[in-house]
């Protein structure tokens, strides 16, 4: 093992550089974070003072009647992101697999919203969803839907699903994408056997498209649910969180906690669940991404 | 022949009925989602053009009255106070995207070469747990990252943001650029070989010119990356003159949330950038992208 490292001395050279960044802002933070978590840490960035507390932070969290809140809103939030943006995305794909005049710019256009920062589509949604002078409250009014406008984000039980309308938004032109390239590496024979065949367009879609995308899938809703569970701008700058933690997340929860509130104990050890758990997510990762290789046999 | 011939017209009428059926479909579907995509740039694009006063209406104005381009004047103009701020973020915006870029390009290169011709120990172990590190958002690395950054004197200053993009964008750079390495045929770097040229100028010659678009892509990603992000900006950032601008529009809009033309007008020329770079090089970006995911 040592000669076969010492024989390749020379392939290292050109990852280190990329891995002596990652070990100093990567695994450092990591195992700072691990520690932090069994200390209190007294309000104030004082954090020499910190004193061994053990597993409390922990069983705090727990046992707290806002962690289940919060991870029943990272639970809708990331599975009803993930699961619309992929339909519609991959439908989308669909639509646009078929040439035609203009496909190109459509294809464009659609893409624009994944493109433009985050921060600026929550404005953007903002303003469409405010309260007073909001288009689609404004909309709803004129056609007599509704007698006043509704108050989309600061209602407690609309702001969840408006602000997965916003991601979806700038998230569905990523599945897209994807699916579009998968859609191209279906191969033709197949389709046109099938057709002669005389199966239907559903029974082609269903029995020789999908098939052959199912790995292209299985990585796009890995990465599509792993980018909603971590996500952070859309609810900050929407709501913060409110109103009364109806759209507080998971990140924006732990944010809160180490920058609002200063409680870096406790938001040390909800970064370590939230580590458990995304390992746990990266093992289907892993697996499917290496599933790819083996069949390419390429890796 | 005539029992073959004869159910033909029936089930091809039948056919051409569904496929119809479904294009029709796909085609509604299509408006759709451009409606959807469309509409709220179409929105900002109009209350940037009215004054506050017209954008603080009940029913709102569907088409500016009276357009006005007083906003876009009012953030470009270094006389004004607001200009001032809006044109140093957009510049501060520039700067560390455009050195992060740089730096990504430097380091991702030759360890995404590395990852996809050579069979080092490890390879596979450091290769995933580079995946793998894409997956933890940014929030767990804040409090460490805030202190070492304090500890190291980087707080406050560019260098904190440019260090912490390039390592945050170095796993994606990495498997984007594989992707590229994969495709381009080994036998040209043997060839070369054989021809008397070492691996690094082998590297150099042959491979570096034939991943250009590899390159110029996962430039572009690490731009668009660099541009939008806000969070460790949010964090490390405090002093006004040093903020990009997704953070800098947040703070100046929050002192008077009512000024919703001047906020759209941010809001778009902070999109002019990265959406001109994309259609531009859309090419690319798209290819790249999918290259990792979906092989050839």
């Amino acid at each position: 093992m040592l000669r076969k490292i010492w024989e390749h001395r020379a392939d290292y050279a050109y990852v280190l550089p990329a891995i002596a960044v990652m070990l100093i802002v990567i695994a450092y933070p990591i195992y700072y974070t691990v520690e932090l978590s069994f200390f209190n840490t007294p309000p104030g960035l004082q954090l020499r003072d910190k004193n061994f507390i053990g597993i409390d932070n922990y069983t705090a969290i727990l046992t707290s009647e806002v962690f289940w809140k919060v991870t029943w809103n990272t639970l809708i939030w990331t599975l009803g992101s993930t699961f619309i943006s992929f339909v519609l995305g991959f439908a989308t794909a669909l639509a646009l697999h078929r040439d035609f005049i203009g496909r190109g710019v459509l294809r464009a256009i659609l893409i624009i919203p994944w493109v433009i920062s985050a921060v600026a589509a929550s404005y953007i949604w903002k303003w469409i969803y405010h309260s007073d002078f909001g288009i689609i409250g404004a909309v709803l009014v004129q056609l007599g839907l509704a007698d006043r406008p509704p108050n989309f984000i600061d209602s407690v039980s609309t702001v969840l699903p408006s602000l997965i309308v916003v991601n979806i938004w700038r998230e569905f032109p990523f599945a897209m994408i994807m699916m579009m390239a998968g859609l191209q590496t279906v191969p033709d024979q197949l389709l046109r056997a099938a057709k002669v065949d005389g199966a239907n367009a559903w029974q082609r879609f269903w029995h020789v498209t999908f098939p052959h995308l199912r790995n292209v899938s299985t990585v796009t809703i890995l990465l599509l649910a792993v980018a909603n569970f971590n996500s952070f701008i859309i609810p900050w700058i929407m709501t913060g969180g409110g109103p009364s933690n109806a759209s507080h997340i998971w990140i924006t929860h732990i944010y809160e906690l180490a920058f609002g509130r200063q409680r870096w104990g406790v938001a040390s050890a909800y970064s370590v669940l939230l580590f458990l758990i995304l390992m746990s997510l990266g093992y289907f990762y892993v697996r499917a991404l290496s599933g790819n290789e083996r069949k390419d046999g390429s890796a | 022949m005539s029992t073959i011939a004869e159910p033909a017209p029936r089930s091809q009428a039948r056919r051409r009925m569904r496929v119809d059926g479904w294009r029709w479909g796909g085609r509604i579907f299509l408006v759709f989602m451009l409606l959807y995509t469309a509409l709220p740039m179409i929105w900002m694009l109009l209350t940037s053009i009215k004054s506050g006063f017209a954008a603080m209406q009940f029913p709102p104005q569907w088409w500016p009255d009276e357009p006005t381009l007083a906003s876009y004047q009012k953030l470009l103009d270094p006389q004004n106070s607001v200009g001032q701020d809006f044109l140093r973020f957009f510049w501060n915006s520039l700067f560390v995207s455009t050195a992060t870029t740089i730096l990504s390009v430097i380091v991702a290169v030759p360890a995404a070469y590395a990852f996809s011709r050579f069979t080092f120990p490890g390879r596979n172990f450091l290769f995933f747990a580079v995946l793998l590190r894409n997956m933890f958002p940014a929030v767990i690395f804040l409090v460490p990252l805030f202190i070492l950054m304090r500890a190291i004197g980087l707080v406050n200053t560019h260098g904190s943001l440019v260090l912490t993009y390039l390592t945050f964008g170095l796993p994606l750079a990495i498997w984007l650029l594989k992707g590229f390495y994969d495709n381009i045929p080994i036998q040209l770097e043997q060839a070369a070989r054989i021809d008397g040229a070492t691996r690094f100028q082998a590297f150099i010659l042959i491979v570096m010119p034939l991943s250009a678009p590899g390159i110029i892509a996962t430039a572009i990603y690490s731009f668009i990356g660099a541009w939008n992000e806000y969070i460790y900006a949010y964090t490390f950032l405090s002093k006004n003159d040093q903020l990009t601008l997704p953070v800098g529009i947040q703070r100046f809009f929050s002192e008077n949330t009512t000024d919703f033309p001047g906020l759209m007008a941010a809001s778009f020329m902070m999109s002019v950038p990265v959406v001109v770079l994309f259609l531009v090089l859309q090419r690319y970006f798209v290819r790249a992208l999918t290259e990792g995911a979906v092989k050839h």
